[in-house]
């Protein structure tokens, strides 16, 4: 193990000038920084992991200025070409799907949708959840009871039915799948905060803040809130891996987003009746984008659970 | 360890035998058939969709039928008289016919089967109520004597025998004793099969009863409405005939060597529909639409031949009007694909292209999966007018849930795609969809007085020769004034196993009743 070594020859870096000092806060942020990092190097999958989502984000950042095509422009004339065909001028790199369009593009601008759905969603879901547990758990009595038991009428619920019944009755579109996934998701968070909120108002540093005068907002904004971010971000990270799933899913069976808008869930529901035709390309390159996220996702939510456990605490 | 062994081997057991249920070629007195849209009542008067009406023909008969070419064939009558001012016919039954429940099919059923699908108590909607008599004018039925029907019409029509013949007949007293639900779930049949079971979303098994008609005993329909399930089932020979085979899936099932695709140029007309009703003359496409020369312009802006050749795998020839060939007007002609064309008619109607290259905006709304490759054609046809600058918003609905009430209601739009079921026996056949102004087929709300006043012209007219020039005309009108964005006269594939004969029919009805095993 070579933890914490420093870089070979990073002594022999020359000096631009003198360096300002670091503030205590910034020098503790770096040194968390670079913890994790060690710990994620330690563990090799993260950083595949970040990888491919770094990729993500870049495809959904730069989509339009990296897509050779526009991924809604149809050309029939050239429907169904194989990956690594050449059409004219133009070369399609992942072939075209059913009505001419370019895989690849829609691929990249695929992972825009599957990001923002993903991220809006568990912003929605978690900011109503985080809200709702911590005024369950702090006042207790009846708010809780009922906010706790909307959650359980909630989850009686299969989730995908009760999305189903919402975009039927909404309607497809970015906006509202965004809204039903995100109302979908607020019961995960309001039932871990509650619990985290319930034990941490009886501590000391809560009864302190109480006895300063502090009032109740401050208090549950500012003394309990930070205290319970580490085991939120955890879940986040394994919700937004689920989001993406259901996005695709929906979209999947025609209620996601509308047809001119590319998601890696419409494109597999369009090679459908490609399969049984051998035009592999059209469901393989969404499912292995919508695979590697989603697993990517996944190993990221396990690594950080670990990380953040105090328990597990053995780098650094 | 033995003890192990045999639940591995019970385990296995149990999930293998619904496989091979699954994998079961079908007995040689029974046919299954694959078909794409699930069954909504077997009540004989509101059937509505095609699939449900090829199910209910084996059901129920009908006093005549007409072949795609024409041709009637008797089938619960035996003759007809038609009065002289063409007003009322007059049918004549075959003798001993019954029902299932072993009650006489006489005059009198026949009657109320009609007056039945009439009655306004029962609120009834369909192909009976909603296009038959509508189109026919029904006035009513009425018993002469135990073999004679007498059906009364407002009017003369000279495809009347024709509509009546698409009408179910059954028994009387059988369907007083039920109340509507219940004979929406257990009809009682008149034609050679009954109902022995229906599992909605699933299957339909019919049970031959009349022993002289029809070659197999049993004959199952299976709802299967993913195509490429279709396909991969009778690959497999689990069904022996599918219906609507995606283009796309053509070879791998004639390359399957277990099945072969009978391909046959259907009679179903697809269009895209202007509605040009108040509903949406407040919207900028809805607006830009009421205007003839916007409308002409748009037939310019599609490439039908391509969207024919690329993405439903066959050659056609774009439709003149809504008549099936070869009885539209000959001197009609397809209007081309000529962009440049559009571009110039739109600029001349006042609909210049703006800053950002856009004339204007309009949706088009289509059902998902209800005709071939719908999906793909419609979005196809969104791309070559948004390259004309009308920017097209594709809406792709649920067929049942969404689409079919809209159409219903007349009020999908203000572009629509559809496909409306048409026949070759007669040119007036196709053009009933548009009898009248507030017909329930005119889903355009066309108001044309020089298409619309012309049906007392048809029906006035004495000769063949003189009917023949005013549809003439009245085509011209049609063609001139585009009501319908013209596209193409459907082709319908079926997927056909090597175990079975059949022979598909160009008007969509799928009958099995000369259906036999392939080498008997």
């Amino acid at each position: 193990m070579s933890l914490g070594l420093k870089p070979e020859h990073a002594d022999a870096v020359p000096s631009v000038g003198p360096v300002p000092p670091a503030s205590p806060k910034g020098r503790e942020l770096r040194k968390e920084f670079k913890r994790a990092w060690r710990s994620m190097v330690v563990a090799k999958w993260p950083v595949v992991a970040l990888f491919i989502l770094l990729c993500v984000v870049i495809a959904a950042v730069f989509g339009p200025l990296l897509a050779p095509f526009d991924p809604n422009r149809q050309n029939i004339m050239i429907r169904l070409l194989d990956p690594l065909q050449q059409s004219g001028n133009a070369f399609y790199l992942l072939g075209t799907d059913a009505l001419g369009r370019d895989v690849f593009s829609r691929l990249l601008y695929g992972a825009r949708i599957s990001l923002l759905v993903g991220l809006c969603a568990i912003a929605v879901g978690g900011t109503i959840g985080v809200i709702a547990g911590l005024v369950s758990g702090y006042f207790g009595g009846w708010i809780d009871d009922v906010i706790m038991r909307l959650g359980d009428i909630q989850l009686a619920f299969p989730f995908i039915l009760l999305a189903i019944m919402f975009l039927v009755v909404l309607g497809p579109g970015v906006l509202n799948i965004i809204l039903v996934l995100g109302i979908g998701q607020w019961v995960t968070y309001a039932r871990i905060v509650r619990a985290q909120t319930l034990s941490l108002r009886e501590k000391e540093f809560v009864e302190a803040a109480r006895a300063l005068g502090d009032s109740t907002p401050s208090i549950i904004f500012r003394t309990i809130l930070p205290n319970i971010v580490a085991p939120l971000t955890v879940i986040a990270s394994f919700n937004v891996a689920s989001v993406i799933l259901s996005e695709a899913a929906l979209s999947f069976l025609g209620l996601g987003v509308p047809p001119s808008v590319p998601t890696w869930g419409s494109m597999l529901a369009e090679s459908r009746d490609q399969l049984i035709a051998n035009r592999w390309w059209l469901a393989f390159f969404p499912g292995i984008a919508i695979v590697l996220t989603v697993l990517s996702f996944n190993i990221i939510g396990d690594w950080l659970r670990d990380f953040l456990d105090p328990r597990l605490k053995t780098i650094g | 360890m033995a003890m192990k062994r045999h639940l591995l081997l019970a385990g296995a057991a149990v999930l293998l035998a619904p496989m091979a249920t699954a994998l079961a070629v079908p007995p040689e007195d029974t046919i299954v058939v694959g078909i794409s849209a699930d069954v909504n009542t077997f009540d004989p008067a509101p059937i509505s969709s095609r699939d449900n009406s090829n199910i209910a023909k084996h059901i129920f008969g009908t006093l005549y039928e007409i072949t795609p070419d024409g041709d009637i064939v008797p089938d619960l009558a035996e003759s007809y008289v038609v009065s002289e001012d063409g007003t009322s016919y007059t049918y004549t039954l075959r003798e001993g016919l019954t029902c299932e429940d072993g009650e006489a099919l006489t005059a009198e059923d026949a009657a109320y089967s009609f007056n039945r699908a009439a009655d306004p108590d029962n609120a009834f909607t369909g192909n009976t109520p909603g296009f038959v008599f509508s189109s026919i004018q029904f006035q009513g039925a009425e018993a002469v004597s135990d073999l004679e029907v007498r059906i009364d019409l407002g009017r003369p029509n000279p495809v009347s025998f024709g509509l009546i013949a698409e009408v179910f007949i059954h028994c009387k007293d059988s369907y007083e004793a039920m109340t509507l639900d219940e004979a929406a779930r257990n009809p009682v049949a008149s034609g050679p099969y009954r109902l022995v079971s229906w599992e909605p979303g699933s299957q339909v098994v019919l049970e031959r009863w009349k022993e002289d008609e029809g070659n197999f005993q049993n004959i199952i329909w299976r709802v299967i409405p993913e195509a490429s399930t279709r396909t991969a089932e009778l690959i497999a020979q689990n069904v022996d005939i599918i219906t609507n085979v995606s283009p796309d899936q053509i070879d791998a099932i004639n390359n399957s060597g277990s099945a072969k695709v009978a391909p046959v140029q259907g009679t179903r007309r697809i269009y895209v529909g202007f509605n040009m009703s108040d509903d949406f003359a407040d919207t900028e496409g809805g607006a830009a639409i009421q205007n003839a020369e916007v409308r002409r312009a748009l037939q310019y802006a599609v490439d039908v031949p391509s969207i024919c050749t690329q993405l439903l795998n066959f050659e056609c020839e774009r439709a003149t009007g809504l008549v099936n060939p070869p009885n539209g007007n000959p001197n009609l002609v397809p209007y081309p694909y000529d962009p440049e064309m559009a571009e110039q008619l739109l600029d001349e109607a006042g609909f210049p292209r703006a800053d950002n290259g856009v004339r204007f905006e309009i949706t088009l709304q289509a059902g998902r999966g209800r005709y071939l490759n719908d999906v793909n054609v419609v979005q196809a046809i969104g791309q070559f007018l948004s390259d004309v600058g009308v920017q097209t918003n594709v809406e792709l609905l649920d067929w049942a849930s969404t689409y079919v009430p809209l159409i219903s209601q007349r009020k999908a739009g203000p572009m629509f795609f559809l496909g409306s079921g048409g026949g070759t026996w007669s040119p007036l056949y196709d053009m009933t969809d548009l009898s009248v102004v507030g017909a329930g087929t005119n889903y355009t709300h066309w108001d044309n007085p020089d298409w619309f006043d012309r049906w007392t012209d048809i029906a006035a007219a004495e000769t063949e020769e003189e009917r023949r020039v005013v549809i003439n005309e009245m085509l011209e009108v049609f063609y001139e004034d585009s009501p319908w964005l013209l596209l193409y006269f459907q082709p319908d594939f079926y997927g056909v196993s090597s175990r079975v004969a059949f022979e598909p029919r160009r008007d969509e009805k799928v009958y099995l009743f000369d259906t036999k095993l392939a080498g008997n």
